[in-house]
This record gives C-alpha cells, structure tokens and sequence, in this order.
C-alpha cells in the first residue's frame, strides 16, 4: 500500500519533471492511434458499404405451376444465412408487372386466368452465401425456377473478399507501426532514466516498485494520447460527413452515433492498452538488462 | 555477517583476469582495508560481494547465502543488507541530499514517517544537517561522499562496502570521513574500505589485505600501508 503512494508520487514526477518527453510520448501515442484509429474507421465504412450492396441482392424463387410457396418459405426459414423470404402471390406478381407494364399488361390478362406462378424473393447477407442457396433452391421439387444475377454475386464476392483481407491487412500493419512507435517512445523516455533505475537496483529496490510508476505513465499518456486521437478523428470524420451528405449523398457512411460511440471507446482501450503493455514490456526488458550480473 | 570467499576467480572480456584465486574469510563486525595499486581488483572484489559481479570460479557466501544462487526476487532484500558507498557516488543530482538518503528508504517500501526519521537522523549523523536541502552538484566532493555514506547507512546494513572513501579528499575531511565509517563498525558492521589514502590506513591501523594483480599478497591484522619493496 505503501509502494503504491509512492508509486503514484513518482508517476506524476515523471510526469511533469520531465515534461518533455511525457509530451513526446503523448503527441506521438494521440499522432499513431489517430492513423490507426482512421484506418479502423475506414475497414468500417467499407465493409459496411459492402454489406449493403450484398444484402440488396434478390434470389427469385419461382414454383411450378399450381405449386403454392409454402415448402420454399418453410425451407429457408432453417436456413440461419437466409435474412430475409418473401413469398409473392400470382395475384401479387401481376399487380407489380401491371404497374410496370402499364397497359401492355393487359396482354396477360386476355388470357382469362393469371398465368403467373408463385414466387419467393429471398435475401442473405453476403454475396458468398448465395452459390450454395441457389443449389439448395433447385433442388426442392417443387421450384420450377431460381433467378439471380450470377455475374454481379460473383464479382461482388471476389471484391468482398478482397476488400476483407485489404483491410485487414491495413489495419493490422497499422496496429503493428503503432505498437513499435509506442514501444520504442517509451523506451526512450524509460531510458532517460536509466541512472535512478540503475540506482534504485543497487540500493534493493524490487521490480515491482521500480516499474510500477513507468507503468502507470505508460497507461496514463497512452489513454491521453487515445482521448486527444479521439478528438482528432471526430473533427475530420464531423466534416467529412457533411462534405459527403452534400456533395456525395449516395455514399453510404456510417453515421450513427452509437457505432461511432462505440468505436471510439474501442480506440481510448486499445491506446490504454498499448501504453500499459509497451511501458510494461520495456521497463522489465530495461530492469532485466541493469540487474544482469556480469 | 561474515564473508567467505574461497578461490575466487574473476575474469573479463578478452581474458582480462582481475582476481585470481583469492581467499578472504572476514568475521562478522571486523573492519578491513582492501588496499593495493590501480587495476589491482579491489573494486572487482567489492562488485562480487554486492552482486554486481558473479565470480567466474570460486564460492562467496556473505552470512548465509551463497552469492552465486541468488535469485532475481532474493537479489533486492540482499541488497538491503549491504550497504554500498560506490566509488563514483552515484547520486541522483536532480534530488536533494535528504532525498537522496529517503529515496532509498521508500524503495525498500518503508512508511513515510519512518522513512523521514531515518533519513534525517542519517543526514544529521553525517553532518549535513543544514545542507539537507541542497542537491548533489551544490555540494563539495566530501559532502558529496558523505550524502553517498548517509545513503548507504540508512538501512542499517549487516555489511558495508566502501570503495575509495576518502579519495581526493583534504585530511581533515578524509578524518571525518574515516571516523564515520569506524563508527559504524563500533555498532557491529562489518567494514570493508578499498583505498589508496596510506595517511587514513596508517593513522587507524586496522586489518589489512593488498591485493597485487588479482592476489591477495599481504594480509595483517594491524597492517600499515608501506610496501615491502618500501620498508
Ligand atoms: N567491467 C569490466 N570489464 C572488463 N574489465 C574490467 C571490468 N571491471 C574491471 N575490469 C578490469 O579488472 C581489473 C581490476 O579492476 P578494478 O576496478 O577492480 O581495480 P581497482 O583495484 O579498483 O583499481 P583502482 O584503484 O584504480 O580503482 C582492471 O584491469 C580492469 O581493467
Ligand atoms: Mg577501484
């Protein structure tokens, strides 16, 4: 309990005794996760942007003649890819290909009877997920017919992909940099320290009490860093969302504010985080290294 | 406590061989000179006692460890127990000489009304008492080596190690400083003091051990600091 006083004592002396590097461990911690944080929230709109298109997607579902709906709608209700299945009557069908048609659609109707079948319109999420729903779809008997746009699935699939393991990768370099920048920050800071360190060795002092203030300053300029990122991105994400509502209005970006929300206090643990594991790990390399016997 | 080492070897990068052999049994409360020219291993012998060394060959137990099975977590309670004033000082110039003695009382997790008490009862006992406030590059090299005994005493430890105590110091200073140290071995510590100071070891004769190239090549219990080839 004890330690820990002092722990918190010295912490704030490193702090603001030497206020320097504490400001060169925050400005570059806010610079890093400002980038990461951006990168994060651009895989966000994409993927997002993606899913949209994807989910707009229709498979056209349509049954033999004098064949109701039913089994289609009972089949892709077990389906936990399905999102979403609406069965469409004949008489339905006929009411869009009249408002469609216009008066050519009279043209059905002189028949006498609708000729029209049921039909179901059903919708997954990912494009990828609909090659094997349309194979399920044939199979059932009573299908006369499955309708979809092959060659949009297939590219939006491959782009979908891609887009995942682009980002992905982005984002993990990025998360990679940002790590190594902290890291190597903090070692510089703990570094300038290394004579009371080494001091503090030699008279008994534990690892423990020697390291626990560099932690804390670790964690502490590590959430500082993330709060003032947080700021950061907010003002540039706040204007590009106007620019976009104005000049872009189909570019569909994520503007909720609770995603946004929670997204940002992702950030503010990852920059907690990164400040407590980097401090942790290199004021115990450092430790490691002076206590070494020669 | 008492030290034992027995056929202790030290040695360097690119063969450097800076003991040789050594065997020194020091009883608990005696008081020794580690005397012996530059490069001779005196400082190497005191590092090996503080663990900041480990012997290349050779057993060193100070009471009743073995320095070579230390571990890391037993490592800063040893420390404890013997104090150290290092031949460079090492003082941390930004605290001030009370803090510098108090720094290492709360390292050792000690409260802070404790640590206050002994830390201004060492200061005092050095002589520093008005000059407690002032940092390490304001003081002279005897206050100096002084605030750096001050620490070293502070935790009253069964050992005490110092390397060139009184080096560049005026005789009138080097006294003071000699009496310090005798006075903390009257309290039953045992003293161990590297020097070249031949006025301080042959006014307070006291045991003494010459090291000569790595080996211990005199050992007397009431030695003085002249030479063989001198006499
Ligand atoms: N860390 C080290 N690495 C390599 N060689 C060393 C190291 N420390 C000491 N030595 C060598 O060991 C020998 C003994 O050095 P030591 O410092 O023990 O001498 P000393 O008796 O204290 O001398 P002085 O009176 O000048 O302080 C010297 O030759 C020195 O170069
Ligand atoms: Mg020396």
């Amino acid at each position: 309990m004890t330690s820990f006083r002092y722990a918190l004592r010295d912490t704030f002396r490193l702090l603001f005794r030497h206020w320097g590097l504490s400001l060169l461990t925050l400005v570059t911690a806010a610079s890093v996760l400002y980038i990461l944080g951006f990168t994060g929230l651009f895989s966000l709109n994409l993927r997002q942007m993606i899913s949209r298109v994807e989910g707009g997607l229709v498979v056209q579902v349509f049954m033999k003649k004098g064949q109701n709906a039913d089994p289609v709608v009972a089949l892709v209700k077990t389906m936990p890819t399905v999102t979403s299945a609406a069965a469409v009557s004949p008489e339905q069908a006929l009411e869009k290909l009249r408002a469609k048609l216009g008066n050519q659609a009279r043209a059905v109707t002189l028949l006498g009877e609708n000729p029209l079948p049921w039909s179901v319109e059903v919708q997954v999420g990912r494009a990828e997920q609909i090659a094997p729903l349309v194979r399920d779809l044939i199979a059932v008997p009573e299908v006369e017919e499955v309708l979809y746009s092959g060659k949009l699935v297939e590219r939006l699939t491959t782009i979908s992909r891609a887009a995942t393991t682009a980002s992905g990768t982005i984002l993990v370099l990025a998360a990679i940099i940002s790590t190594l920048v902290i890291f190597n920050t903090i070692r510089i800071a703990i570094y300038s320290r290394r004579e009371e360190i080494e001091v503090m060795l030699l008279v008994g002092a534990t690892r423990t009490y020697i390291s626990l203030p560099f932690v804390i300053q670790g964690t502490l300029l590590g959430a500082g860093g993330a709060l003032l990122a947080i700021a950061g991105i907010w003002g540039t994400y706040a204007s590009i969302m106007n620019a976009v509502r104005t000049s872009l209005p189909f570019l569909d970006i994520i503007v909720d504010r609770r995603t946004l929300l929670q997204f940002f206090l992702l950030l503010f643990a990852t920059g907690a985080t990164l400040g407590w594991v980097c401090s942790w790990l290199a004021v115990s390399r450092f430790i490691s290294r002076a206590s070494r016997a020669k | 406590m008492d030290i034992r080492m027995a056929g202790v070897t030290k040695v360097f990068d690119q063969d450097i061989v800076a003991l040789e052999d050594v065997h020194l049994s020091v009883d608990s409360g005696e008081f020794l000179y580690l005397v012996g020219t530059t490069g001779s291993g005196k400082t190497t012998l005191l590092r090996i006692l503080s663990r900041e060394y480990i012997a290349t060959r050779g057993q060193v137990t100070v009471g009743d460890r073995n320095l070579r099975k230390i571990g890391r977590s037993e490592l800063p309670f040893y420390r404890r127990e013997v104090g150290v004033v290092f031949q460079d000082f090492k003082l941390l110039s930004d605290l001030s000489a009370l803090e510098n003695v108090s720094f290492a009382l709360e390292a050792m997790g000690l409260p802070p009304r404790i640590v206050q008490n002994r830390a201004n009862e060492v200061i005092d006992q050095v002589g520093l008492w008005r000059r407690r406030f002032l940092k390490p590059p304001q003081l002279s090299g005897g206050e100096q080596q002084r605030v750096a005994i001050a620490r070293a005493m502070a935790s009253s430890p069964s050992v005490f190690l110092a390397d060139e105590p009184t080096g560049n110091l005026d005789i009138r200073t080097s006294e003071e400083i000699m009496k310090l140290l005798l006075s903390i071995n009257a309290a039953g510590t045992t003293v161990l003091v590297a020097t070249h100071d031949r006025n301080m070891v042959d006014a307070y004769r006291q045991r003494l051990v010459e090291l000569h190239n790595g080996r211990i090549r005199r050992d007397e219990r009431r030695g003085r600091y002249l030479l063989d080839d001198e006499l």
